[in-house]
C-alpha cells in the first residue's frame, strides 16, 4: 500500500484577536500523494495559506500558534520537530514560493546570488559552484539570457520573471514538496498562463508534489489532480478534480462553482451567495456555512458536520450532513438509532 | 434608423511624461492611449479588456476627462465635450459618473456614507437636503443595503457591502453613462456575483450604459454586450461579445482567450501559447505592437501598423492577417 508523502490530520491553528485565541484553520486533514498536484482552494481568509503556513512550521509566532493535530511528510512528523531540525526540513525537502514576489526577493542582492544561497545554507556547495547551479535552475525556470539576468536586482525584472527567480530558488535543493500560495495572482493571464505551465512541467520532471494555492476555480481546474476546498478555516470537501467539478456535493461547491462567470460560454444567472463568511471570532454553532446555505435544517446548527467520505468514491469526502444522509440514507438512520 | 449613441469616442490619444532619476537618462514619453476610436448605445454595457498597462484605466478617466486627452473627439450625446469649459463639464458630469476597482480607496473614511451620498446632490444643486436624504435612501435600498447604513462608516462594512455604497454613490445623481473600472476585481467570486447580478438589474431597470473595464473575461462576457480588446494601447479587435469570444479573430485576442482559465477540467488546454512579455509602453515596437509576440508575424507587421479592417457584423480587427489587398 503506497504511502502519502505528506499527511495532514486535524491540523488546528489558533489566530489571536482582541477578544482572545480562536481557531483560523480547525481540524483540517488531507493528503498529498507523490508528484501529484493538490490544490487549496477558498475565498480570502478561509485559512488557505494558513494552513501551508503551518505546515511549513511559518507561523508569525506571537499571533498565532498550532494546537493540535499531526502533519507527517515522507514518515518523519513535522510538528514535533525543534526548530533547527525544522529549518532543515524547509528547503530540503520541502519549499513555499508567495504571491507578491517583490516582498520575497532581497532588493539589493543580484537575483543570482539569492538562487545561489540556498545551496550554500542547504547543499553544502561552495560559492562557484552554487553560481554555476543557480544559472542552471534560471535557464530551466525558462528565463531568456539567464546569465546576463543573473547580475540583476529584483526591480530590473517583471513581475513574471520575478516569479520565475522565486520558483527557482524555491527548486534549488530539489524539494519532495512544494507549496505555491496564489503564485499567479498578481500577474496578467497571459503570464499566468505561462508560469503554470512551468510548474506543471516542473512538477511531472522532478517528480516533485505540489500544493497549489488559490482562489480561481478556473485554475483548479486546468492544474489540479485532486481538490480540497475550504470555507471559514476548515476542509469542506476534498476529491478528484474530475469528480469535484461533475459532482460538486458540498452546498459550498456547488454554490462556488454557480458563481463563476465563464469566458467560453453564456452563463444565464449567476448564483450568488447571499451574506457573507462569519468573522473569526463569531463563527456560528454547527455548521459554519448553514447560516448562508440553501439546504439547511436545523439540525446543522446543532452539530459541527464531520468530514465524512461519500459511498459510493471513498476518496470523495464532504463535510455537510445533509448531503451525506441523501447519499446513504441508510447508514445515517442507523447511526442516528444507535 | 440607429439610435444615437450616448458616447462616441474617436482617435482619442494620451501621452504621460515619466520623470526618471539622473541615473536612470531623460523623461520618457509614454503612449498610454494611442488613437482609440469606439461607440456606446444607449442602454448598451460596452467592455474595454487588455493586460495591465495596455490603456483602459486610461481611457476610462479621459472619458470623465479626470485625465485631460491629448487629442481626439469625446461626444456625449452628439455634443462634443473635449474642449468644453469647466462648467459645461461639471454639468456633463452628472451624467456620467464613475465607479472605481477599490472600494476602500474610493470611499472617504472619515465620513459617513450618508454624508458621502449626499454631498453629489447638493454640490450639484439638484435638491434640498431634506429631499437628498430621501433619495439616497431610497438608492441604498435600490443597491441593497439597509437604512442603518446612512450614518455609518465606511470601515463598518466588508469589500463587497462598500462596492454597493460606492455604486449608490454613482447612481444618486440619476445618470445616463456608468464608466465602471474593474469594479468586481477586488471582490472574492460569490460576492462579485451578487455585484454582477445587482448590476445588471440596475442596468435594465434604469436603461443605463456602461463602459466597463475589466481584465476578466469571463466577467466581461457576463456582463456586457460588445467589447474592445485593447494591447499597449491601441484597440486590436472590437466587435459584439459572444462573436469575439468564440472565434476570436485577432492573435492576441485568441491568446487572451486561450490563456483565460475554464472552470471545467475537461478544457484542460492553451497554457503558455503566448511567449515574452509585454513590451514597455514607452517604447513599444514598430509596426504592429503585437508582431514580437505574434506567431503569425509577416514581414508587414513590422513595419506597418494595420489599419482596423471591418469584418461585417459590427467587428473590426487590426491585423494585417486580415487586410484587404
Amino acid at each position: 500500500m503506497p504511502e502519502p508523502l505528506l499527511k495532514v490530520r486535524d491540523l488546528t491553528t489558533l489566530f489571536k484577536t482582541s477578544t482572545g485565541w480562536f481557531p483560523a484553520i480547525r481540524d483540517v486533514s488531507f493528503d498529498v500523494w507523490p508528484n501529484e498536484t493538490l490544490c487549496l482552494v477558498g475565498e480570502s481568509g478561509c485559512g488557505k495559506s494558513i494552513t501551508a503556513l503551518s505546515i511549513m512550521g511559518l507561523l508569525p509566532g506571537k499571533k498565532m500558534r498550532r494546537t493540535e493535530g499531526e502533519v507527517v511528510l515522507d514518515g518523519q512528523p513535522l510538528l514535533e520537530l525543534p526548530d533547527k531540525a525544522m529549518r532543515a526540513v524547509r528547503g530540503a525537502k520541502m519549499s513555499m514560493i508567495f504571491q507578491e514576489p517583490m516582498t520575497s526577493l532581497n532588493p539589493v542582492l543580484p537575483v543570482g546570488l539569492q538562487v545561489a544561497e540556498p545551496l550554500i545554507a542547504h547543499g553544502g556547495l561552495g560559492r562557484a559552484a552554487a553560481e554555476a547551479e543557480a544559472l542552471r535552475l534560471l535557464d530551466l525556470v525558462r528565463i531568456p539570457d539567464a546569465s546576463q539576468r543573473m547580475a540583476q536586482y529584483p526591480h530590473q525584472l517583471s513581475g513574471g520573471m520575478r516569479q520565475r527567480v522565486m520558483i527557482a530558488m524555491a527548486l534549488a535543493c530539489r524539494p519532495k514538496i512544494l507549496f505555491a500560495d496564489e503564485p499567479t495572482t498578481a500577474l496578467d493571464v497571459t503570464i499566468q498562463a505561462q508560469v503554470l505551465s512551468l510548474l506543471n512541467d516542473l512538477r511531472a520532471d522532478t517528480g516533485m508534489s505540489l500544493v497549489l494555492i488559490t482562489h480561481d476555480l478556473g485554475v483548479v481546474a486546468s492544474m489540479a489532480d485532486r481538490v480540497a476546498v475550504m470555507y471559514a478555516g476548515e476542509v469542506v470537501e476534498t476529491a478528484s478534480v474530475e469528480a469535484l467539478f461533475a459532482r460538486p456535493t458540498h452546498p459550498y461547491t456547488e454554490m462556488l462553482l454557480g458563481s463563476i462567470p465563464r469566458a467560453d460560454r453564456d452563463v444565464d444567472t449567476l448564483v450568488a451567495i447571499g451574506g457573507q463568511v462569519p468573522a473569526i471570532d463569531a463563527m456560528p454553532a454547527g455548521c459554519r456555512f448553514a447560516p448562508r446555505c440553501f439546504l439547511a435544517e436545523p439540525g446543522c446548527r446543532a452539530a459541527a458536520p464531520a468530514l465524512m467520505a461519500l459511498r459510493s468514491d471513498d476518496r470523495h469526502q464532504v463535510r455537510c450532513q445533509v448531503r451525506i444522509a441523501q447519499a446513504a440514507p441508510d447508514a445515517m438512520r442507523a447511526g442516528a438509532i444507535r | 434608423m440607429t439610435s444615437q449613441p450616448v458616447l462616441s469616442v474617436v482617435d482619442l490619444a494620451k501621452s504621460f511624461i515619466v520623470r526618471r532619476t539622473f541615473l536612470d537618462g531623460p523623461p520618457l514619453s509614454v503612449r498610454a492611449v494611442d488613437g482609440v476610436s469606439f461607440d456606446i448605445k444607449t442602454g448598451e454595457a460596452f467592455g474595454l479588456v487588455g493586460e495591465s498597462g495596455c490603456g483602459k484605466t486610461t481611457v476610462g478617466r479621459c472619458v470623465l476627462r479626470l485625465i485631460e486627452p491629448d487629442a481626439g473627439s469625446l461626444r456625449f450625446r452628439g455634443a462634443e465635450m473635449s474642449a468644453a469649459p469647466a462648467a459645461t463639464m461639471k454639468k456633463l458630469r452628472q451624467r456620467i459618473q464613475i465607479v472605481f476597482q477599490d472600494p476602500y480607496a474610493s470611499l472617504n473614511p472619515r465620513r459617513s456614507v450618508g454624508k458621502a451620498l449626499i454631498e453629489p446632490l447638493l454640490v450639484h444643486g439638484k435638491c434640498s437636503r431634506a429631499e437628498a436624504c430621501d433619495r439616497v435612501l431610497r438608492v441604498l435600498d435600490e443597491v441593497g443595503m439597509p437604512a442603518e447604513a446612512f450614518n455609518k462608516f465606511p470601515h463598518e462594512f466588508s469589500g463587497g457591502q462598500r462596492q454597493r455604497i460606492a455604486i449608490a454613490r454613482a447612481l444618486v445623481l440619476e445618470p445616463e453613462l456608468i464608466v465602471a473600472d474593474e469594479p468586481v476585481s477586488a471582490l472574492d467570486v460569490s460576492i462579485q456575483a451578487q455585484i454582477l447580478t445587482m448590476l445588471k438589474r440596475l442596468k435594465e431597470a434604469r436603461g443605463l450604459s456602461f463602459l466597463f473595464i475589466s481584465h476578466d473575461l469571463g466577467v466581461v462576457r457576463q456582463f456586457c454586450e460588445r467589447i474592445a480588446v485593447m494591447y499597449l494601447g491601441r484597440i486590436v479587435e472590437i466587435g459584439p461579445v459572444p462573436e469575439i469570444f468564440d472565434a476570436p479573430c485577432h492573435p492576441y485576442t485568441q491568446a487572451l482567450r486561450a490563456a483565460s482559465p475554464i472552470p471545467d477540467p475537461a478544457m484542460r488546454v492553451g497554457f503558455a501559447k503566448l511567449t515574452g512579455e509585454v513590451p514597455s509602453p514607452s517604447d513599444p515596437p514598430r509596426g504592429c505592437h503585437f508582431h514580437p509576440r505574434c506567431p503569425h508575424a509577416m514581414d508587414v507587421c513590422r513595419t506597418r501598423s494595420p489599419t482596423p479592417v471591418d469584418m461585417g457584423g459590427g467587428r473590426r480587427v487590426a491585423c494585417h492577417l486580415f487586410a484587404r489587398t
